[in-house]
């Protein structure tokens, strides 16, 4: 029998769900406690994006976005080393991060666990550009805090079976 | 930890003081170099310090490494382009590359059905991404330490 999330959307975009991921990922892989963040996020400078699609059930993607410090900073809690520059190991980390974030997300509903892929990542960095969705089924964008450092995650779902 | 049905062969090289077993060699398949490290490090952290690792990117660098050195314990992700760690899995069986040794999954995928198919496929644990040092230790070493 073909599986239908149709029913369940409002417990798929609850959006307590990415908050639980998001602290769970943080903390397991990088002992770091985050928080919601209410205010709206601009990185002025280089920033780096990781993307995960989801296909399946629900398909979509995960985003996850920051400035170049706090890659860097997330890439040294991952690692243990420490990063100059956005080089391919922090490119790796982030991507690994979204990765884990998207799998995490995905877990808190048994059917979409089940009947959902994920994608390999793939990780963007520059200056000034932006990310277009049209008109997705449902979207959750949260900023978060650690430290002095900040990042954005976003779920996006552009289709639901 | 999953399954249990086959003892795995270790090959004694040295003593490690950490868990009071002979040095292992383990492949570590992800096609992440900072998880690669990362779950190296946790093995460490678990007590395996006379640890051999040796890394491949993807299931078709891992089953030339199998071909090339024997290993007595093997890690690996799920999700990776070119052969996913399913695949990698049912290759190793299917050439008879790791008799007996113990394969622990180490994904994102989490699902009972994902679990099932690993098992069905040879794994013999599976660890869900984030993992904590504790849960490698809990589903890792038990399953060397038997060997």
């Amino acid at each position: 029998m073909a599986v239908s999330l149709r029913e369940s959307v409002e417990r798929i975009s609850d959006p307590r769900n990415l908050d639980d991921s998001v602290e769970e990922v943080f903390r397991l892989m990088l002992g770091i406690e985050c928080r919601r963040e209410p205010d709206r996020l601009t990185f002025e400078h280089e920033s780096v994006t990781a993307v995960v699609g989801f296909g399946g059930v629900l398909s979509g993607a995960c985003v996850f976005r920051s400035g170049a410090c706090a890659a860097r900073k997330i890439a040294a809690q991952m690692t243990g080393m420490e990063f100059e520059t956005i080089d391919d190991t922090v490119k790796d980390g982030i991507g690994e991060i979204c990765n884990m974030l998207a799998g995490a997300w995905k877990g808190t509903v048994p059917e979409l666990a089940a009947n959902c892929g994920l994608s390999v990542p793939a990780v963007i960095t520059g200056r000034d550009y932006k990310l277009h969705v049209q008109a997705p089924e449902f979207q959750l964008h949260h900023n978060y805090r650690f430290a002095e450092e900040t990042f954005e995650v976003t779920i996006i779902c552009d289709g639901l079976q | 930890m999953i399954g249990s049905l086959k003892v795995a062969a270790c090959r004694p090289i040295g003593k490690t003081e950490g868990v009071g077993m002979s040095e292992i060699r383990a492949l570590i398949v992800d096609d992440s170099s900072v998880m690669r490290k990362i779950v190296e490090r946790s093995l460490r952290q678990a007590g395996l310090d006379a640890l051999e690792v040796l890394e491949a990117a993807t299931g078709v660098e891992g089953l030339e490494l199998l071909k090339a050195k024997p290993v007595d314990l093997i890690l690996s992700d799920i999700n990776m382009p070119a052969m996913d760690g399913l695949e990698f899995l049912r290759q190793i069986r299917a050439q008879n590359l790791a008799d007996g040794v113990p394969v622990v999954m180490i994904t994102t995928e989490s699902s009972e059905e994902h679990v099932k198919e690993a098992i069905q496929a040879g794994a013999r644990g599976y660890i869900r991404k984030p993992f904590t040092a504790e849960q490698v230790k809990e589903r890792v070493l038990p399953l060397v330490q038997r060997a």
